[in-house]
């Protein structure tokens, strides 16, 4: 024992420095985070000093144009793209939240159609948006006669980002504690007064954080729309759900394809637009989640 | 004092109807998708025969005369997904390794939401930003000669916009590892990074898989990057500098023109969808398997 | 024997409670094919409090969650047996569960207010069941009964997750009353609180069971000696496969429990040697 009981001298412990492959292993990981870091801020410099000379009012106060980029603007696409995104909203947001009711508070897991409607959820988030837009294309423009209109785009986008919301208001319900449920039962309410009164109030800024982040991934979505007649261009606003449109991502697309620099401006002014709506949704979103992150 | 009801509550009844509709909402869609691919596809091979569909290396529906070899778009899809998980694996999983295993909980606060920004660019700014920016910078800088319309920069910029999958699924993967065996492992006297590279990473493993394949998925299925800078040519060939046309890219390309239903055209778009629909499929089979396994091992 | 102040009787000397409000028998509860506890008999007498007392493990949490029904809500729970509830079955056909809840209030182990104010806390139970009158008299009145009017009146619009624990118990206690229940069960109400919070919660309990019929389960035997009439005391069995069972061991008035115990195993928990 009495080896043992002899105190290492402090020479012994003293750090022999740490080898330089330890160092090395460090700087490849920073290095890493760090390159996505810096594509990131080339992709935003890039975009906003390219587009800089056309960020102004002609943007959202003109109509598109392929023939003169120093007067197109991009207002058809604005507000295309608020009316496809309203209706995706109107559309998807109840469905997907009253599936995560359904799935988090009444579906009993054992049954296997349960179990079915779980898996295919996460099978739907990770299908391609293109398909969607076969989907679109195949199904809800011909099949149920909609056509190339405001509500065929809204539909399918709905669908594409269903999965995120349900995947996100489901967590968002998941977090509210069982003895909430308990107590509100406990006191003679019915299944519903509780999730309706405690439950869902309870899970609103999760469920709004991924409602937000859903609605944003749409407002971004070009592919499936690309199917879904909104590549033409529209020299007008959409009046009504069953109204041609096109929407940002689409227009921004369609300068990109023409050659001359003039329009790859144009392309650039309207992604900064783009990119401004997604980061204050984002925003709203990171806000919404640190601000109201557990209370129990 | 009875204890029966007092008042009927059919409404509760009906709610959870309700409820059960909308979550049947997304079996219906699955059923939608299946369908809407099945029959233009069975169309297509009644038309096409399915031995020159999987084995001739030419690709031309809308040429004269017509050529319906998938081979082409499949292997355009192949190389930029694999460009994309060449730049992508490396980098995603150093981000993970560092968030997990090294940043500090300050430094994590910060990254995680510049990760998630990434994650949010639009494919189409992308698209953008590789067209105009990476593909005349790699002109610059390359020895070899690219087209501006190239598979190279397609992959490339996919990569980039797959490191936020893989890095966050992977962090959580490292992150479910008990902390107990870092501790068994820093008790033995090693280091962080042996730490990391033996103990963390092996038991993270299936996770890391789980997210690398998701990933591949989504690269494989990415549509506005390939087709705005891979250029719009069904080349056959390994020539990275060369433009392709990937199986999603197609499904646009002709997707977006006006072609009549019913016609071999309008058919080819839906039997490309289906071939990547089950390539995709599978992955995610695997994926969501792989992640159910290390779920079993730690929860 | 531990040195402990006893409740007295409130009826001359008998096991089973003359006015019962629940009379249980041969009470067994299922989670699945485990049996979590076994034939229970015993009788609540009305406007009694009564204790169910045992170490951990043995099932009277479970039989108390069979008065108000909340074993409905796990998956694969079942309960075989009666339980009669002023002469009607309680687990009878044409029972609702809901309508028991309303009738028969409970408190449970940690504090669970809701994430609202202290006002909407306690309109909450009158409002889901309809009740009519005047919602600000029947938050005063339930507030006052759960002597927690005079901390509060001056925030009501305050959220009752500022306030302390035990005002939190006390305010769930009041939550519990405003929807004017016949029993209150308690699920170890003070568990969670310091001792200081547990006297005010064992004195509510002594008031309120003036007008309320109460059971409370608790690990702590003083608290079970300090306020109940009659205790009922638990134990679990192991089987010859290592289950655990909760079973009845002995139930009688508190006095006689904490005194003159008949069973041994009783005898041996309250004086400390086991559990």
């Amino acid at each position: 024992m009495a080896v043992l009981s002899t105190p290492r001298s402090a020479v012994q412990l003293a750090s022999k420095g740490q080898p330089l492959r330890e160092h090395l292993f460090r700087i490849a990981l920073i290095a890493s985070l760090a390159i996505a870091f810096v594509f990131l801020l080339a992709l935003l410099s890039y975009v906003l000093i390219e587009g800089w000379p056309r960020l102004d009012s002609r943007l959202w106060e003109n109509m598109p144009s392929v023939r003169n980029p120093d007067i197109a603007g991009a207002q058809s696409a604005i507000t295309g793209t608020l009316w496809v995104i309203s209706i995706t909203a109107l559309l998807t947001l109840p469905t997907g939240i009253a599936a995560a009711i359904y799935l988090e508070e009444y579906a009993d897991r054992d049954r296997w159609w349960n179990r079915v409607i779980e898996l295919n959820i996460q099978n739907l988030a990770a299908i391609p948006s293109i398909v969607y837009g076969i989907l679109g294309l195949g199904i809800i423009a011909r099949t149920f006669g909609l056509g190339f209109s405001v509500i065929t785009a809204s539909i399918t986008l709905g669908l594409l980002v269903l999965p995120i919301v349900i995947i996100a208001s489901r967590e968002a319900i998941r977090a509210v504690p069982p003895s909430i449920r308990e107590g509100s039962l406990a006191l003679g309410a019915t299944q519903w007064q509780t999730i309706s009164r405690q439950v869902l109030p309870a899970s609103i800024p999760g469920i709004a954080t991924g409602s937000i982040l859903a609605l944003s991934r749409a407002i971004g979505e070009a592919a499936p729309l690309l199917m879904l007649g909104a590549v033409s261009f529209i020299r007008f606003n959409p009046d009504g759900v069953f109204a041609s449109y096109t929407v940002l991502p689409i227009q921004i697309f369609n300068w990109i394809s023409q050659s001359r620099e003039g329009f790859h401006i144009l392309a650039s002014a309207a992604i900064v637009i783009l990119l401004v709506i997604l980061l204050l949704m984002n925003s709203a979103a990171i806000w919404l989640r640190n601000r109201y992150q557990k209370r129990w | 004092m009875s204890l029966a009801r007092s008042r009927p509550r059919h409404g509760e009844q009906v709610i959870k109807a309700i409820l059960l509709v909308a979550a049947l909402v997304s079996v219906a869609t699955t059923i939608g998708i299946v369908v809407s691919l099945l029959e233009p596809t069975i169309r297509f091979f009644g038309q096409i025969s399915a031995v020159e569909f999987f084995t001739s290396t030419q690709w031309g529906p809308l040429f004269e005369p017509p050529h319906y070899g998938v081979l082409p778009l499949v292997s355009a899809t192949l190389i930029t997904t694999g460009i994309a998980i060449v730049v992508a694996v490396p980098l995603g999983l150093g981000a993970a390794v560092y968030l997990s295993e090294y940043a500090r909980p300050r430094v994590r606060k910060i990254c995680k939401p510049v990760l998630e920004v990434l994650a949010g660019i639009p494919t189409v700014v992308f698209g953008f930003f590789a067209l105009s920016f990476v593909t005349p910078l790699l002109r610059g800088i390359l020895p070899f000669e690219i087209e501006i319309f190239n598979a190279l920069c397609a992959g490339l910029v996919v990569g980039f916009m797959i490191i936020p999958i893989v890095a966050s699924l992977s962090e959580d993967a490292m992150t479910a590892v008990p902390s107990g065996l870092r501790e068994g492992s820093y008790a033995l006297g090693a280091s962080r990074m042996i730490t990391s590279l033996r103990v963390v990473l092996p038991a993270a493993f299936s996770g890391i898989v789980a997210a690398v394949i998701l990933a591949i998925s989504r690269g494989a299925g990415e549509t506005m990057i390939v087709y705005i800078a891979g250029g719009g040519q069904p080349n056959f060939t390994l020539d990275l500098g060369k433009a392709m046309q990937t199986m999603a890219a197609f499904i646009a390309q002709a997707g977006s023109g006006d072609v009549p239903i019913g016609t071999v055209d309008y058919n080819t778009i839906f039997a490309v969808g289906s071939l990547l629909f089950v390539m995709t499929f599978a992955m995610n089979y695997v994926s969501a398997r792989l992640v159910r396994k290390y779920r079993e091992v730690y929860e | 024997m531990p040195n402990v102040t006893v409740r007295g009787p409130v009826a001359p000397h008998t096991a089973e409670a003359l006015d019962p409000v629940f009379t249980v028998a041969g009470l067994s509860v299922f989670y699945g094919e485990y049996e979590a506890v076994r034939e229970v008999d015993l009788t609540i007498g009305n406007r009694e409090i009564t204790a169910m007392i045992g170490p951990s493990g043995c099932g009277k949490s479970t039989v108390l969650r069979c008065f108000n029904r909340m074993n409905d809500l796990i998956p694969g729970a079942r309960a075989a047996g009666k339980i009669m509830y002023h002469g009607e079955d309680l687990y009878g056909a044409h029972v609702d569960p809901i309508e028991v809840r309303r009738r028969i209030g409970m408190v449970f182990q940690k504090p669970n207010p809701f994430p609202k104010s202290i006002y909407d806390n306690i309109a909450y139970g009158p409002r889901v069941n309809g009740m009519k009158g005047k919602m600000d008299d029947l938050v005063e009145e339930a507030l006052t009964q759960a002597a927690l009017w005079d901390e509060v009146k001056d925030k009501l619009k305050q959220n009752a997750l500022s306030l302390s624990g035990g005002q939190q118990q006390r305010l769930c206690i009041a939550r519990a009353i405003a929807v004017k229940p016949e029993v209150i069960l308690m699920d170890e109400p003070c568990s969670a609180l310091d001792p200081i919070a547990t006297t005010k919660i064992e004195d509510l309990m002594q008031e309120l069971s003036r007008d309320y019929t109460i059971v409370i389960v608790t690990h702590n035997m003083q608290q079970a000696a300090r306020v109940s009439n009659r205790t009922a005391f638990f134990t679990a069995d192991v089987d010859e496969r290592g289950e655990r069972h909760g079973r009845l061991v002995e139930f009688d008035e508190t006095s006689r429990i904490f005194t003159n115990p008949t069973d041994k195993r009783t005898e041996d928990y309250i004086t400390g040697r086991f559990g």
